[in-house]
C-alpha cells in the first residue's frame, strides 16, 4: 500500500517526534510513506479555509494536485488536514465550473486538479485497508490493563458524509484501535466534547481552559492511565494545554497524552523513549510506572 | 430577537437554508458533555447562547463573538431542524475578512500560509529537534504567493 505521505504543518514544524514514529511503524503494516516534493499547509481550516473559501480550494487542490502527479492516495496524520483536503476534493469533484476556475487559479503554478485521488486519515487506512487483524498481529508486547481513554477529535467525525470514519455522537473506532493492541477503552462524559485548541487559539483561552478541565476530570473520573488522540491540535492542547490549564485550574493529576503511533510503537516494542514520550510536557510516573510493569 | 443572519447566501457549496428556521429552543447550546464548545465562555447562559449572539447580532459580521467558532459542527448535529448555524457563522467571517475586520488571529495566520507554505513559523527549535530526530529540513514555496494573487486574497491584505 503505497501512500503520497501529507505531513501537514502542525506535525513537521511542532511535533516533528510525531513523524518520526510515524515513520517507524506504519512501514511495519505494510503502509509505505511516499514523501512528496512542494507538499503546503492542506490550508488550515478555521484561519483560512473557513474565511476565503477559493483560496483554500485553489491550495487544497493544489496539494491533491501533486499527489495525482505521484499517482498515490494521500495519507495524512490530522483531523484538520483530512477535514480540508477531504471537503475540497469532494467540492472539486462534484462542481465542474468550480473546477475550471481553480484549474485556472492553478495553472499559475503549473499544476491542474483531476479528482483522481482519494484522502484518508492513517486511522482510516488502519481500519480500512490495513485491518484491525493485522494491528493485532503486530503487537509484540499487548498493553494489558492500560487504560486508555480515547478522543477522536471534531473534525475527523464531522460532516459523516464527507469524513467517513465514525459515528460523530458515539464513535468507536479509536476504542476498537485501542484493544487492537491490548489495552482497556474507557467510557467517559464528555467523549465527543472538542478538544478545545482551536477554540483557545482564535476564541477565548479561559473557557477553552475549563472545557479542558471538565473534559480532562471526566477521564480521570472514569479511570484513565492516559489518553489516547489522533490529531497534532488534540495531542498539543491534551498535552501542552493540560499543563497550562492544570496551573490555572488547580487539576490535583495529571494525565499524559499519546497519539495513537505512539501506543502502537510501544506494543511494538519501542521504548517510552523511543516513542517521543520525553517531547511531552505532561509526564506521570504512575502511567510511566504501570508500562513498565505491562511492559516487563 | 429577530435573526439578524443573512438569510440565506451564496457559498461554493450552494445556497443553504435561511436562519430565520432557527427556532431559539437552545439545544445546540445546552448540553457542555457535547455542545458548542464556544459555549463556555461566560458572557453566553442558557437564555443568550452563543448561536443567538451570532445569528442575532445587529451587524452580524462586526461581531467579535463569530471569530470563537470552531466549525466542530456540534450545532449542526444537535439542531432538531438541520440550521447548521456553523455556515451562518463562517458566511459571517467571510464577509469580516472582506471588510477588513477580521482579527489579527485570523489575518496573521492566513499571511503566514501565504508567504511560507505553512500555517507555523519555522523556528531555530524546530530546525534543531527535526536534526536530532533524523528528519530532512522543512522547505518553504513560493507557489501560494501566486495562488493568494489569483483569488483576490492578496488586494484584502495590508
Amino acid at each position: 500500500m503505497k501512500y503520497s505521505f501529507f505531513r501537514g504543518c502542525f506535525i513537521p514544524i511542532r511535533l516533528p517526534h510525531v513523524e518520526k514514529v510515524a515513520g517507524m511503524v506504519l512501514p511495519k503494516l505494510g503502509v509505505h510513506l511516499q514523501p512528496v516534493e512542494g507538499f503546503t499547509c492542506c490550508p488550515e481550516p478555521i484561519g483560512v479555509t473557513v474565511n476565503h473559501p477559493l483560496t483554500g480550494l485553489a491550495v487544497s487542490a493544489r496539494n491533491l494536485a501533486l499527489a495525482e502527479e505521484q499517482g498515490h492516495d494521500i495519507i495524512t496524520l490530522c483531523n484538520g488536514c483530512t477535514y480540508t483536503l477531504k471537503q475540497a476534493n469532494e467540492t472539486l469533484k462534484a462542481d465542474s465550473e468550480l473546477r475550471d476556475r481553480v484549474n485556472a487559479i492553478l495553472a499559475e503554478t503549473g499544476h491542474k486538479y483531476n479528482g483522481t485521488v482519494e484522502v484518508h486519515h492513517f486511522a482510516q487506512v488502519l481500519t480500512d485497508a490495513v485491518g484491525l487483524d493485522r494491528v493485532e498481529a503486530a503487537v509484540e508486547r499487548p498493553l494489558t490493563g492500560l487504560k486508555v481513554a480515547s478522543h477522536t477529535g471534531c473534525h475527523i467525525l464531522s460532516p459523516p458524509d464527507v469524513m467517513g470514519f465514525d459515528d460523530p455522537q458515539v464513535p468507536v473506532k479509536l476504542d476498537q484501535m485501542i484493544i487492537a493492541l491490548g489495552a482497556t477503552p474507557l467510557d467517559y462524559e464528555y467523549k465527543t466534547q472538542c478538544c478545545g485548541w482551536t477554540l483557545s487559539n482564535y476564541g477565548d483561552r479561559n473557557a477553552a481552559a475549563r472545557l479542558l478541565g471538565d473534559k480532562l476530570t471526566a477521564m480521570h473520573a472514569a479511570g484513565a492511565d492516559s489518553v489516547n488522540v489522533i490529531c497534532p491540535q488534540c495531542l498539543a492542547q491534551l498535552d501542552t494545554g493540560q499543563m497550562l490549564a492544570a496551573r490555572s485550574l488547580k487539576l490535583d493529576f495529571r494525565l499524559p497524552a499519546l497519539f495513537y503511533l505512539q501506543y502502537l510503537a510501544l506494543a511494538m516494542g519501542y521504548s517510552l523513549e523511543e516513542a517521543g514520550y520525553d517531547k511531552h510536557r505532561v509526564k506521570d510516573p504512575g502511567f510511566e510506572e504501570k508500562l513498565r510493569r505491562i511492559l516487563a | 430577537m429577530v435573526l439578524n443572519a443573512p438569510y440565506t447566501y451564496p457559498g461554493l457549496r450552494g445556497v443553504r437554508k435561511a436562519a430565520e428556521i432557527c427556532l431559539k429552543c437552545g439545544v445546540c447550546c445546552a448540553v457542555p458533555e457535547y455542545g458548542c464548545p464556544a459555549q463556555y465562555d461566560p458572557q453566553f447562559n442558557p437564555k443568550h447562547t452563543y448561536v443567538y449572539d451570532c445569528l442575532g447580532a445587529e451587524k452580524p459580521a462586526s461581531n467579535p463573538s463569530i471569530w470563537q467558532c470552531v466549525s466542530c459542527h456540534k450545532c449542526e448535529e444537535m439542531c432538531p431542524y438541520e440550521v447548521s448555524p456553523l455556515h451562518f457563522i463562517e458566511a459571517m467571517k467571510q464577509r469580516a475578512l472582506e471588510a477588513g475586520e477580521a482579527p489579527e488571529s485570523i489575518t496573521g495566520e492566513i499571511e503566514q500560509v501565504v508567504n511560507t507554505g505553512y500555517a507555523f513559523p519555522v523556528t531555530a527549535n524546530t530546525e534543531r529537534l527535526r536534526e536530532e530526530l533524523g528528519l530532512e529540513p522543512i522547505q518553504p514555496t513560493e507557489d501560494l504567493k501566486r495562488i493568494a494573487e489569483a483569488t483576490g486574497l492578496r488586494r484584502l491584505r495590508k
